[in-house]
């Protein structure tokens, strides 16, 4: 009984382990795949157009809305609770560090890995099942190359340039909250905001998206090309591919305020 | 369907979609299928898909395509004759063309242009 227990523990480890070498090696690959030329074939590139389109362009006027609507509200009582607090003097700071260096990059990453996420784990888990891929395979056409680069680098291209309009749209709509909130007039908003801002913000803001767009790919990419060979695991596919998903983009988050913090 | 075909070239002979489509719209024209080059898969026949199929099968490098049961693929197929007269139209690389069959349906390859092995 022991044994079995002892036993069952040490399979469990062994299969955890694995099976994080084998997500680590598939991200190197996809890493070494970007990195070289030659996977920038024109097949890649017209799935790479047409990728950021469905991911960027498609959804810009709700997220048009979204960011609006979300950020006038929270920067509302970001600046009312500076205020309150007799932070004035602060507050372009604030806005700073919590629209560039927190809310829009997560925020984005959030939205993109809600909609296009899902799509993608869904998609290739689909393709997997209906072994698309071993078509593809068989024609010695590269699967990283032509399915899961575009899809990575719209990732990174689609949240960094989102999580950029985010940002401005929530420093406008923060504007039109000091206009009323406090009668602060444009040029004092202005000069608040550009004394405010530093190169970290703006390295931060880029890094995080990137890390965000990347893993917000990967990963469903990764759990879909894990499915099953049956219709009823593409369910679980995108279920274990998206709570996965979440645990990344906290533990970026997380990471990036700890290395903020030293 | 032009994408179906052209892939392979794009990939593997770095053409540009145009011309990679250009060389599959030709392939298509020579079976008279000009007319499903922007068609979906859903929006074809049996037998058009199995013409695309057979097309992107000749880009591939691999010197032999077969061809498992062409009565199964194509349903409504009457006469093998019509199929491999278009099969030898569009092997302008001279692949081998291998039809595996079961002895079942022997009785529809006898009399026509290709060679039996049992």
């Amino acid at each position: 009984m022991i044994l079995r227990f002892i036993e069952n523990i040490g399979n469990r480890t062994i299969s955890s382990i694995s099976s994080v070498f084998e997500a680590l090696h598939f991200t190197t690959l996809c890493i070494i795949h970007m990195l070289n030329p030659r996977s920038y074939n024109p097949a890649m590139r017209m799935v790479l157009i047409k990728q950021i389109y469905f991911t960027a362009v498609g959804i810009i006027v709700p997220f048009i809305i979204m960011a609006f609507l979300f950020g006038s509200v929270i920067i509302g009582v970001v600046i009312s609770l500076a205020t309150e607090y007799s932070l004035q003097d602060k507050i372009g700071s604030i806005i700073i560090t919590f629209v560039m260096d927190e809310f829009a990059p997560f925020f984005t990453a959030l939205l993109i890995s809600l909609r296009s996420g899902t799509a993608i784990n869904t998609e290739i888990a689909v393709m997997s099942v209906n072994r698309e891929l071993n078509t593809l395979k068989e024609y010695d056409i590269d699967i990283i190359d032509y399915l899961f680069l575009p899809r990575i680098i719209s990732g990174i291209i689609s949240v960094t340039s989102l999580s950029i309009l985010f940002t401005l749209i929530m420093l406008s709509s923060g504007y039109l909250f000091t206009l009323f909130y406090m009668n602060m007039d444009f040029h004092t908003y202005k000069f608040l905001l550009i004394s405010a801002i530093e190169i970290k913000d703006i390295v931060i803001l880029l890094l995080k998206s990137i890390a965000f767009g990347f893993v917000t790919m990967l990963i469903p990419i990764y759990s879909g090309l894990k499915t099953g060979n049956s219709y009823t695991a593409i369910p679980i596919s995108v279920l274990n591919g998206m709570v996965k998903l979440f645990i990344a983009l906290f533990f970026i988050e997380v990471l990036s305020l700890l290395l903020q913090s030293l | 369907m032009y994408e179906n075909i052209s892939l392979i070239k794009e990939v593997k002979e770095n053409l540009s979609r145009d011309k990679a489509e250009e060389v599959a719209a030709e392939y298509l024209h020579k079976v008279a299928l000009s007319h499903i080059g922007l068609l979906r898969v859903s929006q074809c026949t049996a037998r058009e898909i199995f013409y695309t199929m057979f097309i992107r099968a000749l880009m591939s490098k691999k010197n032999s395509i077969l061809i498992v049961l062409p009565y199964s693929l194509i349903k409504n197929l009457t006469k093998i004759d019509t199929l491999i007269k278009n099969i030898e139209i569009l092997n302008d690389k001279k692949k081998n063309i291998l039809l595996i069959d079961t002895v079942t349906n022997e009785n529809r390859y006898k009399g026509y242009s290709c060679h039996i092995i049992k």
